[in-house]
């Protein structure tokens, strides 16, 4: 293919020579790279630009290749990589991003290959593309609350965060937890109904920061905040209401046991009752549940 | 007008849940089909099962580590992932590589996008309906390349073996003819393969005219690899965009005319023969010495700031690697752009108005890795 015999280095300068002729009135800043011309363009300017760049004969840039966000902390960018089937070239356009207004008008109107780096895009770095069809998250799962490719989630912390949290937990389990044979049996139960309760907490707190509208970072702290409030109530809480439980526990089982025995007894009696008197399935069901209630008000 | 009425009755659209644990779904993949009797009027494709953030992950270790990444991102075309990746870097430092290894790099890749495109096969033949027979022909070759891959690199599957500037080192000495004995024998079994599917009835029957696609629309919908040259598009990056050393090469870039899914059923199998091609071109022209691996790198790489967008044809298609450095020893961006990603994000428009039955098919031609998909 001829396209293939140019050079790259060749390829790039007529593409931007030929665009600064089409759009004057755009201002860019131009950024060699080894394989592409980059233009920096400022985000007003990006829908105009784009559907230029897509429709002018000249240009022609009928293929989305790629769409990326880049974490510059003190702001955001996303790069569009453009190429032109019809004449060979290709371009890549960032657009800057500020981080307290993460918002990029969409592409995928322009080419449907947008759709799913958009999504992604969002998802991963929190830019929201205005106009865009469907903007549920891609990879994800919905309502994470945070954006996982920012700088400001790092990887390393929440590792340690979770040898934290299960320090935390096993500490607060060990506090709570009666002394005697039963403890080591609870153990597993508690943890997991301790764990499943802050989840609770968290997603709450998770659905409070977004009704509030905060911002990511900030609903990570509101996040935060919600659990250590949780703890340290837990903390008071729990350690007077279990201590007394373990005295009263054997005679309280065998009180319990007796209760389902007679239960049992009951519901075999009434089950030989109304098969005796003929009754339909679910007439029986009637008759079985009429004679416990009979039995708890005796009982109670 | 009244009678019509009366006979008209009413229907409602079914939801079908496909997946994500679902052995036609090429791994963990879901598409919630919106059904009208047995026609497909909606399809909503959920991914992220397999997502384990390589991306981040990658921002997080050093240049050499990250190499790791891209085999269990591309977990069938890890060559060509590495390649793409170390091409990343490479352009950022401004490193020439190896003769030798540029050679071994072909060879490797190429060898790579035959393995893969045999699983295909294989996978394929299985959701037309062709059971076990070509999943076993094509297995019992990808095994050879398997074994090849093995003794040059000593893994089966997370070879780690391109490097930045090269090879990790340098291949066996019975290099050569171990990949002559490759190729006589994969090319045996793909031309056993082509007889045994091609013109097959059934397979015709399932296949040809399936959910066409126009060149504009491919391109639109961003496909890249055999999609988008099953439309007619003859655009291969080894050509139009030459990395490493394939302008040395002789090969035919395959091309159907319908887009649709027997065309990249061909166009997958006439690629084979083209890269078998290139192997041996490859291995006639390779320097018997020479150093693999480019002089002068430190233990620690450390890539001066700048960017670069590096891609390479795998298998699948266009496999890209953003790259943003901003000094240091570990990358500040690595954005993967995945073949299979941007080809199954058009699934909806290939898929509606089809059978249920079809849809099935329709997948599999895509060809999609789920690992690359999620990344």
């Amino acid at each position: 293919m001829a396209e293939g015999a140019m050079p790259q280095e060749m390829g790039q300068a007529p593409v931007v020579e030929r665009l600064r002729a089409i759009l004057p009135q755009v201002q860019w800043e131009f950024v060699p790279t080894p394989n592409d011309p980059a233009i920096v363009v400022r985000r007003e300017d990006l829908p105009h630009l784009m559907q230029t760049l897509k429709e002018h004969p000249d240009l022609a840039f009928d293929y989305l290749r790629c769409l990326s966000g880049v974490d510059h902390i003190d702001q955001l960018e996303v790069v569009y990589h453009l190429r032109s089937f019809r004449h060979g070239h290709t371009l890549a356009v960032k657009v800057p991003v500020p981080l307290e207004d993460p918002h990029v008008p969409t592409m995928s109107h322009l080419w449907q290959a947008a759709n799913w780096h958009e999504r992604e895009t969002h998802e991963m770095f929190g830019i929201v593309f205005d106009g865009h069809p469907d903007l549920r998250p891609l990879l994800l799962e919905e309502g994470l609350g945070y954006h996982p490719l920012r700088k400001s989630h790092p990887l390393a912390e929440i590792e340690e965060w979770q040898e934290e949290f299960l320090e935390r937990e096993e500490a607060l389990v060990a506090a709570a937890a009666p002394p005697g044979a039963r403890a080591e049996e609870d153990e597993r139960a508690k943890k997991i109904a301790l764990a499943q309760k802050k989840a609770e907490v968290m997603k709450r707190a998770r659905e409070e920061a977004r009704a509030k509208g905060l911002s990511g970072e900030e609903e990570r702290r509101y996040v935060q905040e919600a659990v250590r409030r949780f703890e340290a109530e837990l903390g008071q809480e729990v350690a007077p209401k279990e201590a007394p439980a373990p005295k009263a526990a054997p005679a309280d089982r065998a009180a319990k046991i007796a209760l389902a025995q007679k239960k049992a007894e009951v519901i075999k009696r009434a089950r030989e009752e109304a098969r005796a008197k003929g009754l339909s399935g679910e007439e029986e069901r009637r008759y079985i549940q009429e004679a416990l209630r009979r039995l708890e008000q005796e009982g109670g | 007008m009244a009678l019509q009425q009366e006979h008209e009755l009413e229907t409602i659209d079914l939801h079908i849940n496909v997946g994500p644990q679902h052995p036609a779904t090429h791994g963990v993949f879901r598409m919630i089909l919106t059904v009208d009797g047995e026609k497909v009027v909606d399809c909503d494709p959920v991914i992220g099962y397999m997502h384990r953030g390589a991306e981040k992950l990658s921002e997080n270790c050093d240049y050499r580590q990250a190499i790791g990444y891209q085999d269990r991102t591309e977990y069938l075309a890890q060559f060509n992932a590495e390649w793409t990746y170390c091409l990343a870097v490479e352009k950022l430092l401004g490193l020439q590589v190896p003769e030798r290894a540029e050679y071994i790099r072909v060879i490797l890749g190429e060898l790579n996008r035959v393995a893969s495109h045999l699983m295909f096969m294989g996978a394929f033949g299985t959701d037309v309906g062709f059971f076990g027979t070509p999943f076993m022909y094509a297995f019992r070759e990808r095994e050879v390349i398997q074994d090849f891959f093995e003794a040059v690199t000593g893994e089966r599957m997370m070879y780690n073996y391109f490097r930045p500037g090269g090879v990790a080192w340098d291949v066996p000495d019975d290099f050569e003819e171990h990949c002559r004995y490759v190729i006589d024998h994969v090319r045996r079994g793909v031309e056993e393969l082509d007889a045994l599917m091609t013109d097959n009835e059934v397979f015709l029957a399932r296949c040809r005219g399936l959910s066409p696609v126009t060149p504009e629309e491919a391109i639109n919908w961003g496909f890249s690899g055999p999609m988008l040259r099953a439309c007619g598009i003859k655009h291969d990056l080894r050509r139009a965009e030459p990395y490493s050393i394939y302008d040395r090469f002789d090969f035919e870039i395959p091309t159907g005319t319908q887009g649709d899914v027997y065309d990249r059923y061909l166009v997958r199998m006439e690629e084979m023969r083209q890269s078998l091609r290139i192997v041996e071109q490859a291995l006639r022209q390779m320097p018997k010495q020479g150093p693999v691996m480019a002089e002068g790198l430190k233990r620690t790489i450390r890539v001066p700031p700048g960017e670069v967008y590096s891609r390479t044809e795998s298998p699948r298609g266009e496999y890209g690697v953003y790259l943003v450095s901003k000094g240091g020893d570990k990358p500040w961006r690595l954005k993967i752009r995945s073949a299979a990603f941007c080809n199954l994000s058009a699934l909806k428009n290939l898929v509606v108005g089809n059978y249920v039955a079809d849809a099935i098919i329709i997948l599999g031609s895509i060809d999609i890795v789920l690992c690359e998909v999620d990344r």
